[in-house]
């Protein structure tokens, strides 16, 4: 409930933060009008002949800071943003493979082409990365049917664009010296897609035992769980958060016979 | 904890709230600085817990006849921060004046 002004406001600023408000995010509506009304209202009443700085770019901007902040605030380290960003570098990693063909037709001809050879290393590269995966953090991953359908689809979408960014940018960097040494250029592009692929791959098994078992979202706020822990819980090491309150995974220091992998523990 | 890396019109917004000067267009008519600038620097400055808001009483602003205030206040980690900005650009200090009850 906004309190009522001791005098009303200039019919253009009351239009101007009628019109403004809807680029708030909803929670926050009401205290930005309240906030907007007192700083107009005082403007209004300090008017000086010299002039008075003009609000109108302060109350715009305010309104989309606080909408992009609550943008922000809701898509940091979600599952979506991840794949959004990956898609990005896909399609960016595209554009100079595309260039160097002359035509996306071409492109994709060149890239017809490569489909068998490619999906084999893939293959290889997904099969060498998840079998080394052998970290304690991973172990809490290693029984993929211990993960929900969601994480799993997840992880798979994850390891498909990583792996077909890993090849477009084997393709970019060997695409230059492609015409004079073909072959060559083939095992060094093969080379570069399994260092990039494994790279890649190692990363996304890495950020999916780092996220929420349950929600999917990055896990927040790392504490060390140190010396009072080990005496009254047998245990140190590190503890991460969801920040929707689903739970927490213990990672441990030092493996122990009762410790040996980190620990998803949902909440309540 | 980590030491803030200020712009200069935040460490400049940042040392009109030190100084006293406690509401938006306050410390925009103090900086001289534009709307657009001033109070999403504001929100940015709440957001890295340099400086807190909270709402005039309504009891004051009635007494003052005019609708209730956001306050800007400015917090200790704030404090550390704008002494960090003062040495940093030592002529932050002398463009404003403290501001007078």
């Amino acid at each position: 409930m906004i309190p009522e002004l001791p005098s009303p406001l200039r019919r253009a600023d009351r239009v101007l933060l009628a019109a403004t408000q809807w680029l708030t995010p909803r929670c926050e509506r009401e205290n930005w009008v309240r906030g907007w009304q007192a700083e107009l209202w005082d403007r209004e009443h300090r008017r000086k002949q010299d002039g008075t700085p003009g609000l109108l770019s302060g109350v715009i901007q305010d309104a989309l800071w606080l909408r992009g902040d609550s943008v922000r605030q809701a898509l940091a380290g979600t599952p979506f943003l991840c794949i959004a960003l990956l898609v990005s570098l896909l399609l960016m990693a595209t554009v100079p493979a595309v260039i160097a063909a002359g035509s996306l037709h071409g492109f994709l001809v060149i890239a017809a082409g490569s489909v068998v050879r490619v999906a084999i290393e893939a293959s290889l590269v997904a099969f060498v990365s998840l079998a080394a995966g052998v970290t304690s953090l991973e172990q809490n991953l290693s029984g993929m049917q211990r993960l929900r359908l969601k994480a799993r689809v997840f992880f798979f979408a994850k390891m498909v664009l990583v792996l077909l960014l890993a090849w477009m940018m084997s393709t970019d960097v060997t695409w230059p010296i492609r015409p004079f040494i073909p072959l060559t250029t083939l095992v060094l592009q093969s080379l570069l897609f399994v260092l990039l692929g494994l790279l890649g791959s190692r990363w996304s098994s890495l950020d999916s035992a780092l996220r929420c078992q349950h929600c999917l979202c990055s896990l927040a706020s790392p504490a060390r769980v140190g010396r009072p822990s080990w005496n009254f819980l047998e245990f140190t090491g590190a503890e991460l958060e969801c920040k929707q309150g689903h739970g927490h995974l213990s990672i441990p220091e030092i493996e122990t016979s009762w410790c040996q992998a980190s620990e998803w523990v949902a909440a309540d | 904890m980590k030491p803030h890396r200020l712009s200069h019109s935040a460490a400049l917004i940042l040392k009109a709230l030190s100084l006293g000067y406690c509401f938006g267009f306050d410390v925009m008519e103090a900086t001289g600085l534009p709307s657009g600038t001033v109070y999403p620097a504001l929100r940015r400055l709440e957001r890295d817990e340099l400086v807190v808001s909270r709402w005039e009483s309504e009891a004051d602003a009635s007494a003052a006849q005019r609708p209730a205030r956001r306050y800007y206040e400015i917090t200790h980690s704030g404090k550390a921060a704008a002494q960090a900005a003062t040495e940093r650009y030592p002529l932050l200090a002398r463009l404003l004046p403290e501001k007078h009850a």
